[in-house]
């Protein structure tokens, strides 16, 4: 949240305004991993850790990062995700909502 | 202070694009447009007047170009612009190839890349002073040397009349 707190630059209104960008695309983004087969081609779970994993940086969720980043590495080298780690990273991504779901209170 | 570099982000991730055309605003960019597709950058690069580009790989939320396709066109038709790649691929075959097609730098989306995109454009805006101070200096010694070839002209103009 450090450049997002320096751009809005104490501005409760500007600082609202990130969030809701960033939210827009985390919070369908969830929906969309939360219903990917794990079982079939995993590609498109690809795309979207990859979509994600620079938003969530920018926001500082490292854990989160951490996770999509290393999942999106593993798919591009041909591996594969199982659900466990596929729900761990809708359960990061789904706390990192919350929270800033709460800030926009 | 303002800096006269007119700068496009290409680059399908909405938010981040957002935050980083801010960021850059914060910083003396005043003129930065953003595109969310390769295709809708590549139609305006007919009335392209952006010096710097920074330019994602994977653009696939918004179109079908990726971003060595648009490299490709800023290439064929606006050759002098600088083009910063900006991306979430960590890999160097990626970067080799984007340095190998033109591009004039490569950064990968991590915390520090603002900042990083920031030097990499203060760079290009430096630059761009440097080459306008030496046409300006050029002008001026041109102006000097017909200036003096007119003096010379009239004095011997005089001295024999």
């Amino acid at each position: 949240m450090e450049i997002i707190e320096r751009l809005s630059a104490g501005d409760p209104e500007k600082k609202k305004y990130y969030i809701k960008l960033f939210l827009d695309t985390l919070e369908p983004e969830l929906v969309n991993l939360k219903n990917a087969d794990v079982s079939a081609e995993q590609e498109p779970i690809r795309a979207i850790l990859h979509k994600l994993k620079s938003q969530v940086q920018t926001i500082g969720a490292r854990d989160a990062h951490a996770a999509m980043a290393d999942q999106e590495q593993r798919i591009k080298g041909g591996g594969r995700i199982d659900q466990s780690e596929l729900d761990e990273t809708c359960r990061l991504l789904s706390d990192l909502i919350e929270n800033l779901q709460e800030l926009l209170k | 202070m303002s800096k006269h570099l007119k700068v496009a982000l290409v680059d399908d991730d909405i938010p981040n694009t957002e935050v980083l055309r801010d960021f850059l605003i914060r910083n003396g960019y005043s003129h930065v447009d953003k595109y969310h597709d390769g295709e809708s950058f590549v139609e305006s690069l007919d009335r392209f007047d952006e010096r710097a580009v920074v330019l994602d790989f994977d653009l696939s939320g918004g179109g079908e170009m990726n971003g060595l396709e648009v490299l490709e066109a800023i290439r064929e038709r606006s050759p002098s612009t600088h083009v910063i790649f900006f991306s979430g691929q960590d890999s160097l075959e990626v970067a080799v190839e984007a340095l190998k097609n033109g591009a004039d730098d490569y950064i990968v989306k991590s915390n520090a890349a603002f900042a990083l995109v920031k030097t990499s454009l203060d760079k290009v805006y430096d630059i761009q002073i440097l080459r306008t101070n030496e046409k300006r200096s050029q002008r001026m010694s041109l102006l000097f040397a017909v200036l003096w070839m007119a003096s010379m002209a009239a004095a011997a103009f005089f001295a024999t009349s």
